[in-house]
């Protein structure tokens, strides 16, 4: 059924077609309309389950961490500051093998305080074992969202939906919500690998000693490798029954293309419009958008990129020390494969526009630099502040 | 690919779920120290010259199982009726409980345990062994004559016992009042002792001329015919003075409604001497309606009868004069006169005894319907000159003739040979000469020292028959339990208790016993007062509070009542909170061979 | 007195397990799984039942358990509540299991909001007055006097154990108490009190003597356990719904001869045992203003 609905709003209706039971959350601007949908489907009984109101995201993820281990579908949400007050627990969640999906909208962390879009708070979380999947608009939030629970029960790794403050979260857009029937025919009743039970008594995530660490490591890091085909084959079903379908990586004009943009998020959107622009002006521009970023998508980038002669990479965040995280992921993902310069830019942090002009830029400097600068490049800076 | 086609695999899914039993882990590697369960010996058993296992009979009573704590009781006791009455109870005197508020009433649970479980024939545990072919001949049906019956004739041993007095039962009948031993309990006593086949010959003394007739019968003589010639008193008049051990004997024998001769009719009657009998005498002539009055050369502290009998004899309206010694007695005009010599407290003497002398020219006189003398009593002859024989061997409650001029070996026991002299220590007298017999028989007369020295409680004398036959008291540590031994955390202050008394004005009315039983509750609450000192009493402490889940509770002989705890040293670390939560001192530490 | 209905029994914490000889804790575990029973799951977070419930592959208990973070008991416990409600299995008891750490400090915040939102669990504090796990640094529940690896030498504690039981009768929870290994039957009823509660959080504050960490002799776990309580340093009490106090437990034993049993407290003067006996007398006797209303 086609409706307009706001980012925050598809995200809450994907979960309730999921058929949650609990949800546990704390609230953080923006990501607060995605649990105030939840707390009122759980209170008018469209969601059948519980909601824990909790006093902090640390304790969230705990609540979740605790119903997962009790055998029930969960879900949570948060951002920024939230997100990295749970980290430890991020850590908990995928070392402890449990099938969380958890919706991340993209926002700054401060000091100083900024509630807008940014992607250091999601990206900072890269190494915890979360599948992350960056979505451009409200339909793929709710799309990928009921993707991540066929795939996080697949693999036993919890997933991120990662999304855009305010320009995902809060911006209304067509969505197609699907029916009932339709996701339950998708996605199956929980059925968990392990549970707390009393009747096989076990004990849960305790002492790995050094003999099997490295072990219980290796097998995280084979599920994620899993990851791909497996999200492909649940992509495959997802679109033979609602039609549509995203991929780990969203590649547009880039078979002949020359300079190849790669971004990811809404920046995405703006940037098909500037491809478009260029192409009508004759330059051969291409734009890759990276949705799954854990696992790094490396057999499709090399794909894609294999005939580019240079990438460009757009980063709403920055590693200090270091750079555009995205740019530096790809940058090791494609040794190996085509030695193709990789340029790296960061624009758009804490809320600041990626307009139109941003990216223009970025394609215009790519091609008139020989090589791609050691720092990345930081565009609409304003130098006068740093005097 | 349609969608129903589409399963995804299972990926193998390796990570931290365990359910492997810990107990793979054997922890007691950790540790040399181990701890046991070793039964040790509690110091009231080893006052009580029978033996007698205590702390298990307290036990035992605490739940119930009365007549489980009376054959525990009789294994080593066969009198626990008038023991439960009369004795002087040395094991609370011995007893730890003493120094956390007051003794355990051991004594009037004895009796109470008796009035429960004492009726009816004798159960299969404490009949005799198959007939050895041996017969032995007892003089004397006192306390020492019985038990020694007792403990042959439950070693297969026959045994005759000849009494001289028409019923038997020796002081127990003629000595001690129906007021502190009725006749009905001492009658069910000797009636057990029967049960094992003994025979008593009444009004039949075993003296030299029936033992030369009789004397192939026999394989062995005890003699524990006691000391029931009073002495009389060494001073002008002294002929005149009632031997006070008849009288008892002659108001027992006629009845108690006898009424002593008194042409003087002032009905009253002096009585001379400070021990039992004494008071004995003055509280039954109280009951025949005399007014006694006691005189003794000391203080009333100084009388060496025990102090509840001279409070309760006070307390029935005896009189009591001090520091009087008899002069001399006279009889005028009907009544006695005794001249008396006032004494007073001179410096201890050579034996630490208080010395008194007399306070010079203080004499008076006073009148009474009668004179009583129980100043002391010796053996009948001519029993007094083979208690001093040559080669005779001297065991702890026992003179051992293994020659005598009958021809036979000959043991002499109780009153006649025991330094104290007492129903306990003339029962232990009898055991002593059982065992001695016993072996003696079997294995010689070189058996006899050895043979007995297994058989002591502690460092003794005190000897146990259940030791002897092999019962499971023989593996408890003769270690004694001392106060500081114990965990007193796990006790509550309570006072002891005996039976409901008649007040004295009307116990001296009668003859009725006086102190009646515990009731079932008190007698609960006062053995739940023992401490149990050295003995598993399944109080299962060890168990609730071991942190290795080590200690086991496991049925024995698949039987319910009889748990069996096993400590697994697989697993112990060997801390020993075990044996500090041990209230008893039940267990102890020891280091594992290596 | 014949104990033959426990053949029933079965330990649901099995033997072979690392606590320290004379451990407190593994008492206590083993005390409460026995009041408790076997359709109990125990949530643990960091602490030394973290390390004493076992290595991969081995669980030192017979239930099961769900090892957590420091910070999140309350948490966990009540999200695995609301799993097993949805489940159907209402009659399942969970029990939080925690340290003197992840309760008094970095696990407060959580098992205040579980108390707050009524969650239906029983949180178990069992309390070694120091985190014991990473070798004896301080809590806010080590007492006043107490040495220990941060309050070394002359800058022993100075500052009072908190009183996590007010504090959480302060929540309004429907049922909060002391208890202690020392006193198994009184554990044990609590237990069961707190098991039959359903209409919010329950709390039991179980006192584990520690002897590693308090130096003393393993042998006097127990011993030392009761002192606390005869000595009312750590009295037997149960607050209802907050406000109902009924006491437990009396006695008057000297606090001296508690502490001078404990290494912790060589460094105290008599002067300063003095001055903790008259706060335990005041705190006694607040405890008893309390219960007489």
């Amino acid at each position: 059924m086609k409706t307009i609905l706001e980012g925050s709003q598809a995200c809450a209706e994907a979960v309730r077609l999921a058929r949650v039971q609990v949800v546990s959350a704390y609230p953080i601007t923006p990501q607060t309309h995605i649990v105030e949908e939840l707390a009122k489907f759980c209170s008018d009984g469209s969601l059948n389950g519980r909601f824990l109101c909790v006093e902090s995201e640390h304790s969230a993820m705990a609540a979740v961490i605790g119903a997962a281990a009790g055998g029930v579908r969960t879900f949570t949400a948060s951002s920024s500051q939230g997100l990295a007050l749970m980290h430890e627990m991020l850590h908990w969640a995928a070392g402890g093998r449990l099938p969380i999906v958890m919706a991340e909208v993209n926002r700054a962390l401060g000091p100083g305080w900024n509630l807008w879009a940014d992607q250091t708070d999601s990206l900072a979380q890269r190494d915890t074992g979360w599948i992350q999947l960056y979505c451009a608009d409200g339909q793929e939030v709710l799309d990928t969202t009921l993707q991540a629970y066929r795939l996080a029960e697949a693999v036993n790794l919890p997933v991120m939906v990662i999304l855009d403050a305010f320009f995902l979260s809060h911006t209304w857009e067509p969505v197609d919500l699907p029916a009932q029937e339709e996701v339950d025919q998708f996605l199956p009743p929980y059925a968990p690998r392990f549970r707390m039970d009393t009747d096989h008594p076990q004990s849960l995530h305790g002492v790995a000693p050094i003999g099997v660490y490295m072990e219980m490591r290796r097998s995280m890091q084979l599920a994620m490798e899993a990851v791909p085909e497996l999200l492909e084959r649940i992509e495959e079903e997802f679109f033979a029954r609602f039609g549509r379908r995203y991929g780990p990586v969203e590649p547009y004009l880039c078979d002949d293309a020359d300079v190849i943009l790669v971004t990811s998020g809404t920046a995405a959107g703006t940037a098909r419009v500037v491809v478009d622009q260029l192409r009508a002006e004759g330059q051969k521009a291409g734009l890759l958008r990276i949705r799954m970023f854990r696992p790094f998508p490396v057999r499709s980038v090399h794909e894609v990129l294999k005939s580019a002669l240079k990438v460009a990479v757009l980063d709403r965040n920055c590693s200090f020390g270091a750079g555009g995280i995205f740019a530096s992921e790809l940058r090791s993902a494609l040794q190996g494969g085509n030695p193709v310069p990789v340029y790296s830019y960061i624009a758009g942090l804490g809320g600041r526009d990626i307009t139109v002009e941003t990216i223009r830029d970025c394609f215009a400097l790519t091609r008139g630099t020989d090589r791609p600068a050691i720092e990345s490049v930081w565009l609409g800076v304003k130098e006068e502040l740093l005097k | 690919m349609t969608p129903q086609d589409a399963k995804l695999p299972l990926l193998p899914l390796f990570m931290p779920i365990s359910s492997a039993p810990t107990s793979a882990n054997r922890t007691g590697s950790w540790s040399s120290r181990q701890p046991r369960y070793v039964e040790k010996t509690a110091p009231c058993s080893v006052h009580c010259p029978c033996g007698e296992d205590i702390p298990r009979i307290e036990m035992l009573a605490v739940r119930g199982e009365y007549a489980q704590a009376w054959r525990t009781i009789m294994t080593e006791n066969p009198l626990p009726g008038c023991c439960g009455r009369v004795c002087f109870h040395p094991c609370e005197g011995g007893c730890n409980r003493a120094q956390f508020d007051a003794p355990v009433a051991i004594n009037a649970l004895e009796r109470f345990l008796d009035d429960q479980a004492g009726e009816g024939p004798l159960p299969a545990e404490l009949r005799p062994a198959p007939a050895s072919g041996r017969r032995i001949a007892i003089a004397g049906s006192g306390p020492a004559g019985l038990a020694a019956a007792w403990f042959l004739a439950r070693l297969g041993h026959e045994c005759e016992i000849f009494e001289a007095a028409p019923e038997p039962g020796g002081l127990l009948r003629y000595g001690i009042p129906a007021y502190r031993l009725p006749a009905a309990v001492l009658d069910r006593e000797i009636g057990r002792i029967r049960e094992l086949g003994v025979r008593i010959h009444s009004s039949m003394a075993l003296d030299e001329e029936l033992l030369g007739k009789t004397r192939s019968r026999y394989d062995a003589i005890f003699i524990a015919c006691g000391n029931g010639r009073g002495l009389g008193l060494d001073i002008p008049g002294g002929e005149l003075a009632v031997d006070g051990l008849a009288f008892l004997r002659a108001v027992r024998s006629g009845g108690l409604k006898t009424r002593p001769a008194d042409e003087s009719g002032l009905r009253s009657a002096a009585v001379l001497g400070g021990g039992n009998t004494a008071i004995d005498v003055a509280r039954t002539l109280l009951r025949l309606g005399i007014a006694p009055t006691i005189l003794y050369r000391r203080r009333r502290e100084e009388m060496p009868a025990f102090s509840h009998e001279i409070d309760s004899a006070l307390a029935e309206g005896v009189n009591l004069v001090e520091l009087s010694a008899p002069l001399a007695i006279r009889h005028d005009s009907q009544a006695f006169t005794l001249t008396l010599q006032k004494m007073r407290i001179s410096e201890p003497g050579a034996d630490g005894r208080m010395r008194v002398v007399p306070v010079e020219g203080e004499t008076r006189e006073m009148n009474f319907g009668a004179v009583y003398a129980a100043v002391g009593v010796r053996a009948e002859e001519p029993w007094r000159s083979l208690a001093g024989a040559e080669g005779a061997l001297r065991l702890s409650h026992t003179l051992l003739l293994p020659e005598s001029p009958t021809g036979l070996p000959v043991l002499l026991g109780g009153d006649l040979v025991n330094e104290v002299e007492s129903v306990a220590d003339a029962i232990a007298s009898g055991k002593e000469a059982a065992i001695a017999l016993d072996l003696l028989f079997r294995e010689g007369c070189g058996a006899i020292t050895p043979g007995l020295e297994r058989c002591r409680i502690g460092a003794g004398p005190s000897l146990s028959m259940e030791i002897y036959q092999g019962g499971p008291r023989r593996s408890r540590s003769q270690r004694i339990v001392r106060y500081d031994d114990l965990n007193p955390d796990y006790f509550t202050a309570a006072p002891p208790e005996r039976g409901d008394s008649l007040p004295p004005a009307a116990a001296a009315g009668s003859f009725a016993e006086i102190e009646a039983a515990l009731t079932a509750d008190r007698a609960l609450e006062q053995a739940g007062r023992c401490f149990n000192c050295g003995i598993c009493n399944d109080c299962d402490n060890c168990r609730t509070f071991c942190p290795e889940a080590a200690v086991l509770l496991e049925l024995r002989n698949s039987s319910r009542s009889d748990p069996e705890r096993r400590i697994t040293y697989d697993f112990c670390k060997g801390c020993g909170v075990c044996l500090t939560e041990c209230p008893r001192c039940a267990m102890e530490m020891e280091e594992a061979a290596s | 007195m014949s104990k033959s209905e426990l053949f029933e029994e079965r330990e649901l914490m099995n033997t072979g397990h690392v606590g320290c000889p004379g451990c407190g804790a593994t008492i206590a575990m083993k005390l409460a799984l026995r009041a408790l029973g076997d359709k109990t799951m125990v949530v643990i977070p960091a602490c030394c039942w973290a390390i004493i419930a076992g290595n991969y592959p081995q669980s030192a208990l017979k239930v099961p358990v769900l090892n957590t973070a420091f910070a999140t008991t309350g948490a966990v416990c009540s999200g695995l509540r609301a799993a097993l409600d949805l489940r159907g299995e209402k009659d399942t008891t969970i029990i939080g299991w925690a340290g003197d750490g992840g309760t008094f400090d970095i696990g407060f915040q959580a098992l205040s909001a579980a108390a707050e939102r009524g969650d239906d669990f029983i949180y178990i504090c069992y309390d070694n007055e120091a985190y014991m796990n990473t070798g004896v640094q301080r809590s806010s529940s080590t007492p006043w006097g107490a040495s220990t690896m941060t309050t070394p030498g002359a800058s022993w504690k100075r500052t009072q154990k908190k009183n996590i039981v007010e504090i959480m009768a302060a929540h309004r929870i429907p049922y909060t108490a002391t208890a202690n290994i020392a006193f198994p039957e009184d554990l044990e009823r609590k237990l069961r009190k707190a098991r039959s509660i359903r209409s919010g959080l329950r709390f039991i504050h179980l006192f584990a003597s520690c002897p590693t960490g308090w130096g003393f002799a393993p042998a006097d776990a127990i011993k030392i356990s009761r002192m606390a309580v005869l000595s009312r340093a750590f009295p037997l009490y149960e607050v209802e719904e907050g406000e109902r106090y009924t006491i437990n437990s009396g006695g008057d034993a000297p606090v001296y001869d508690y502490l001078r049993m404990q290494n912790r407290f060589r460094r105290l003067s008599d002067g300063d045992i003095a001055m903790i006996q008259e706060h335990v007398n005041r705190e006694w006797e607040r405890l008893n203003r309390k219960a007489r209303g």
